[in-house]
């Protein structure tokens, strides 16, 4: 299939730079799956799964948190706030902020400044665990 | 001779102080410059995807990339936490002057020694908590991201500058000022059939979202890039007092050998000229 070259980042280093033939991500609007000769594009991007196939056909799967997406001329640019690969993620870390965020939202009612944070939280946690798996 | 023997102990103990805190740069330096290298690309990249993302927006009022009219300035300065690293805070505080003349600012500053300059001049300061800048965290970049993005859409401030020092060589470090709001476009190929851009949400609600991002991102980076120069800085400065000082020492054993060998001569001449008499 025909590839497109990709750039992932996150402030703290480059997660990803070489040729993809898919990338799949969750943004604002929902998830949008871009493929070579995309049209130019622009979307912020939510909290959820993303996933790479590269240039060998093989899959990478990676929690996504905020950032933008774009393309370019046919190339893709992703800034993350952070992107974390299956491979790298805490899974138990992860379950311990997921139960931390419930708790918490069970305390916590839906006008509170707190309610916000912590379920963004969750949505982290739910995504990263959705990710390891 | 007693006087130079004190001397040449004091000197001494100078030169233990300045070769240990030689050595600690010297440690913290490949760390920090490994961190430095990490950061960079995101800066870089994320100037590109937005420029990339409003290429083609007709609107002429993008919050964020628009300049306007007013000319309050906030600037970000980021010093360190001590002295003794040559001319690495001064460099800065230096920097700044140059560059705003005369024109009032209020300043985001990161590091103690920025808090203090400042605290002094009594500019008006967004915040004087993060004094921290060696384990600054990717959070509280966020945090000051928000702050700033926050006054410049709030019309507190129309132009927002960072102050840091930029690390080139061990041996060449620069203070810099980079202008970070309004976003200066970076330049991108032109393409040959233009087409619009499609957008999921609308161009700036886009970047009202992603601008944040962008800010705590660049400002990440630069504080590891500035953290890497203040370290290679200080190992230099160290590494150059440690230098006097050897010199200082042997000047010292010197003049305190000649000294001896003169009271000895002197000693052995008066034993001689009574021994004759």
């Amino acid at each position: 299939m025909a590839t497109f070259h990709l750039q992932i980042v996150t402030p703290d280093r480059m997660i990803f730079d070489g040729q993809v033939e898919r990338f799949v991500a969750r943004t604002a609007g929902g998830d949008v799956c871009i493929l070579a000769k995309h049209i130019d594009y622009a979307a912020p991007l939510g909290v959820g799964q993303a996933h790479i196939v590269d240039e060998n056909g093989k899959t990478r799967t990676a929690a996504c948190n905020s950032g933008l997406l774009t393309v370019y001329n046919g190339e893709a640019m992703v800034m993350a706030t952070t992107f974390e690969w299956s491979d790298e993620i805490d899974r138990d870390r992860a379950e311990r902020s997921r139960q931390a965020a419930e708790e918490a939202l069970k305390a916590l009612k839906r006008e509170d400044v707190e309610y916000a944070v912590n379920s963004a939280k969750l949505k982290r946690a739910i995504a990263r665990i959705n990710a390891a798996e | 001779m007693k006087d130079i023997k004190l001397r040449i102990r004091s000197v001494e103990s100078t030169m233990q102080i300045t070769k240990a805190m030689q050595l600690v740069a010297t440690s913290k330096l490949r760390r920090a410059k490994e961190r430095m290298e990490n950061s960079k690309p995101y800066g870089k990249i994320a100037r590109e995807a937005i420029s990339a993302a409003v290429a083609r927006c007709e609107d002429p009022n993008i919050p964020f990339l628009t300049p306007r009219e007013g000319n309050r300035r906030c600037y970000v300065v980021i010093a360190g936490e001590r002295g003794l690293a040559g001319g690495y805070n001064s460099n800065i505080f230096k920097a700044l002057d140059a560059h705003a003349g005369d024109a009032d600012y209020c300043v985001l500053p990161i590091g103690r020694k920025a808090i203090d300059k400042y605290q002094r001049m009594h500019k008006e300061l967004l915040e004087d908590t993060q004094a921290r800048v060696e384990g600054a965290s990717v959070d509280d970049c966020y945090r000051m991201a928000g702050m700033l993005a926050e006054g410049y859409e709030a019309g507190r401030f129309d132009e927002v500058y960072l102050v840091y020092t930029s690390f080139r060589t061990m041996m060449d470090q620069e203070a810099k000022v980079e202008q970070l709001l309004p976003i200066q476009k970076a330049h991108l190929p032109e393409d040959a059939t233009p087409v619009s851009t499609v957008y999921e949400l609308e161009p700036a609600e886009t970047l009202r979202r992603v601008v944040p991002d962008y800010l705590a991102g660049k400002l990440y980076s630069s504080i590891c890039d500035s953290f890497a120069s203040e370290v290679s800085m200080r190992r230099n400065a160290m590494d150059s007092a440690t230098k006097n000082a050897d010199a200082m020492i042997s000047d010292l054993r010197l003049k305190f050998n000649r000294a001896r060998q003169g009271a000895i001569t002197q000693e052995i001449t008066e034993i001689v000229a009574g021994a004759e008499e």
